[in-house]
């Protein structure tokens, strides 16, 4: 009746680990949070069997029941050739180890999607078919897309939408529920509308969208988006596309004060490891020098001497209060309101990542009152088509507090 | 003056109690870091002055470390201008200063059972994890001469799983020769075994909350130790305190050490940041040797509840996890 946001694969059962398998990218987008991409440094195979063999042979550090190998660049397709013999070792050391992770792996893909329908790439799908998932990044309408999403290169600006666009039936065709990420910066805020819709129409039945972390917001911004968000909302609903196809900014948990014993950590730094291709560890990718602005990487081990558990500590001790300032503790709207830890040490008055970004504050606001708005018109329509009871059957948990 | 997120905060509310004033960079240490050998700068007399005037409206208790080469008179005048503990090594070649010491400090085990100790006095012993396990029966003739005695481990970042099976096998060791004393009434503080005893609450170093040092380059540093490893200073005896993140050198904000009862632990933020990158997090090596000692120090109150009868309303309460850290993970 209404579509949720689905869970990722096996959600928290699952350890993520990440290959920085290139910090190379065809593209240069301008939001983009990798400040320090570069074609010099890729993996290589050496480095990445070190790890491999480190990770597998220290079964008893990674005891999570499934593995989600996860690679990413800069365009981490632009390594096809060293990806495919990773996965071909993972999948033999893993059979030969008698590994708890044999059969409980997946092999996930953030791309850009512009080499996409290539050759290798194709192989390299059939050959891991129900062990892969792809998600391809496009932000919207061509305008949106081609705002931020641009050809790397100086001169003129190239918007790379319609290298990426004739791509989605092919991928689609491959991963009908597949889903797309939209990342939404200042200068995007006034195309939110028309590009989740037009990603609906692509076949894109469910987006995921954020605001970024970074405090790039200008005044005014948050009514904007909440304009954005209200108009979307309303042709959402009026068109019944609330039924097939979902969009995260609408989310029925959100928006709630949090009880003070509700006090995990949002980020999962630290649950996951991220490699880079000289073989240091990192807690994510978000930790690796080329992703961080102002603040030395936070190495937490490499694949020569494994994991120092010391410098895990602080990722496994952190919580939500410890690291935020009392505004946010007491906030009456706290629910579902993110953060990046990454982005938290990166922005931090000190190396820490004890001290919560805020710079999403307002945004999130806008979008409580977006999300209020859009649970109360959904609610009031389902009452008048006597089809709220079957919602209340089915959503039993989240209905329980209101909006 | 003390800033917290750019807003001066009135030292009252900031909860610093203390002044420790290292008066040359080699100046003694009475803690786990290790000091230089050679670099002998002694701080500024003016900068000395400041501080001394600074702390006396802030009304700060002083503690003076002193270098083993003497001082130049003056500077001997202007500390006894004021109110002051002196934390001076027992290689101190100022015989008087080393006389009129409140704190001795011993970074060896030679001849220390030689050593004329006056119960007067507290005395701390620096020793690296080997030298403790190898020179801790020493103690057994030490302990009746003095009243309160601090151990010090050097390197307890290096402790290795058999090395913490020793450190518990070697209080255990020791725990016969507190018991003696208090038989016979002469209740011994000695900090590895006794402080856990009488404390119903965390008593820690409280670096950078409760105390401040100001090096002999006229910078503000939690501790002496941030001040000789090169890290970046919290301010000058000038422009005053700047402590950014502050909170995270309060219990209120240590996930770990706010649930832990190892009550007597030194939480070491300096030893914290070397070993987790985190001023609010403990090796799980600090962890363990709290938790060694804690274990210790309820054994020894069940022995002296047997033999010398009630001495304290505190209860240590058995505990199935050496780190905290495992605690938190399942709560």
């Amino acid at each position: 009746m209404i579509k949720d946001i689905s869970r990722s694969w096996k959600s928290g059962e699952s350890k993520t680990i990440t290959f920085i398998v290139t910090k190379d990218c065809q593209l240069a987008c301008k939001y983009c949070y990798l400040v320090g991409k570069n074609e010099s440094e890729r993996m290589t195979w050496d480095v990445a069997k070190k790890a491999i063999d480190y990770i597998l042979s220290h079964e008893h550090k990674f005891e999570e029941e499934a593995v989600i190998f996860d690679f990413i660049g800069g365009e981490p397709f632009l390594e096809i050739d060293l990806i495919d013999r990773i996965c071909d070792y993972l999948k033999t050391e893993m059979f030969r180890l008698n590994h708890h992770w044999f059969n409980s792996y997946r092999f996930s893909f953030s791309t850009n999607g512009i080499n996409y329908h290539t050759e290798k790439i194709q192989r390299f799908i059939k050959k891991n078919r129900n062990h892969v998932s792809i998600g391809i990044t496009i932000d919207g309408t061509k305008k949106k897309h081609d705002l931020n999403r641009i050809w790397k290169g100086v001169g003129q600006e190239i918007g790379s939408y319609d290298d990426v666009v004739r791509n989605i039936p092919l991928w689609l065709s491959q991963f009908p529920n597949a889903s797309t990420k939209v990342t939404i910066s200042s200068a995007d805020i006034p195309y939110i509308f028309e590009s989740v819709i037009h990603l609906y129409k692509l076949g894109i039945k469910e987006i995921h969208i954020n605001c970024v972390f970074e405090n790039v917001w200008k005044p005014n911004d948050d009514l904007l988006f909440e304009t954005q968000l209200i108009q979307l909302a309303d042709y959402i609903i009026d068109n019944d596309l609330y039924i097939d196809n979902s969009c995260s900014f609408f989310d029925e948990n959100i928006g709630k004060k949090m009880s003070k014993s509700d006090n995990k950590n949002w980020c999962g730094s630290g649950k996951m490891i991220a490699i880079d291709a000289t073989g240091n560890f990192y807690p994510c990718t978000r930790f690796a020098q080329y992703s961080l602005r102002d603040k030395s990487a936070r190495i937490i081990g490499n694949a020569d001497t494994g994991i120092n558990d010391n410098l895990l500590r602080p990722f496994i001790a952190l919580n939500r209060a410890v690291q935020s300032p009392r505004e946010c503790v007491e906030c009456e709207v706290a629910s579902g309101c993110a953060w990046c830890q990454g982005e938290n040490y990166d922005a931090a008055d000190t190396p820490t990542i004890y001290q919560r970004a805020t710079a999403i504050c307002k945004m999130h606001k806008a979008r409580v009152r977006a999300n209020n708005y859009y649970w109360n018109k959904l609610f009031r329509k389902l009452e008048l088509e006597n089809k709220r009871e079957e919602y209340n059957a089915l959503h039993k948990q989240s209905t329980d507090t209101p909006c | 003056m003390l800033y917290i997120n750019n807003q001066p905060i009135p030292l009252a509310d900031a909860m610093l109690k203390y002044l420790i004033i290292p008066l040359a960079k080699n100046a003694v240490s009475f803690c786990h870091y290790d000091r230089p050998a050679c670099d002998t700068q002694l701080i500024d007399f003016d900068t000395l002055k400041k501080a001394i005037v600074w702390a006396m409206k802030e009304n700060l208790n002083i503690q003076f470390l002193y270098p083993d080469e003497p001082i130049p008179e003056s500077y001997k005048d202007l500390i006894d201008s004021v109110d002051h503990i002196s934390i001076i090594s027992s290689t101190c070649e100022d015989k008087q200063l080393t006389e009129n010491a409140d704190v001795i400090v011993f970074d060896t085990w030679a001849s220390i059972n030689y050593y004329p100790f006056n119960k007067e006095k507290s005395y701390i012993i620096r020793t690296a994890k080997e030298d403790f396990a190898d020179n801790a029966r020493l103690l057994d003739t030490i302990l009746p001469k003095l009243d309160r005695l601090v151990v010090l481990l050097t390197n307890p970042h290096e402790f290795s799983p058999e090395d913490f099976d020793r450190y518990e096998r070697t209080l255990d060791t020791l725990i016969p020769a507190v018991v003696t004393e208090y038989k016979v009434g002469h209740y011994i503080h000695f900090n590895l075994l006794t402080d856990r005893i009488f404390l119903n609450e965390m008593n820690n170093c409280n670096a950078g909350h409760e105390s401040i040092t100001l090096a002999p380059d006229g910078q503000f540093y939690a501790c002496p130790a941030f001040y000789l490893d090169g890290s970046k200073s919290l301010g000058n005896i000038d422009d005053g305190i700047a402590i950014k993140n502050p909170q995270l050198y309060r219990l209120d904000h240590a996930p770990i050490c706010s649930i832990c009862d190892a009550y007597q632990c030194r939480r070491c933020v300096w030893l914290n940041q070397k070993t987790t990158l985190e001023i609010n997090t403990p090796s799980h090596e600090q962890c363990v040797i709290a938790h060694i000692e804690r274990n210790a120090s309820k054994k020894l109150l069940e022995t002296i509840q047997k033999h010398v009868g009630p001495i304290t309303q505190i209860e240590i309460k058995p505990v199935d996890y050496s780190d905290p850290l495992d605690s938190l993970i399942n709560m």
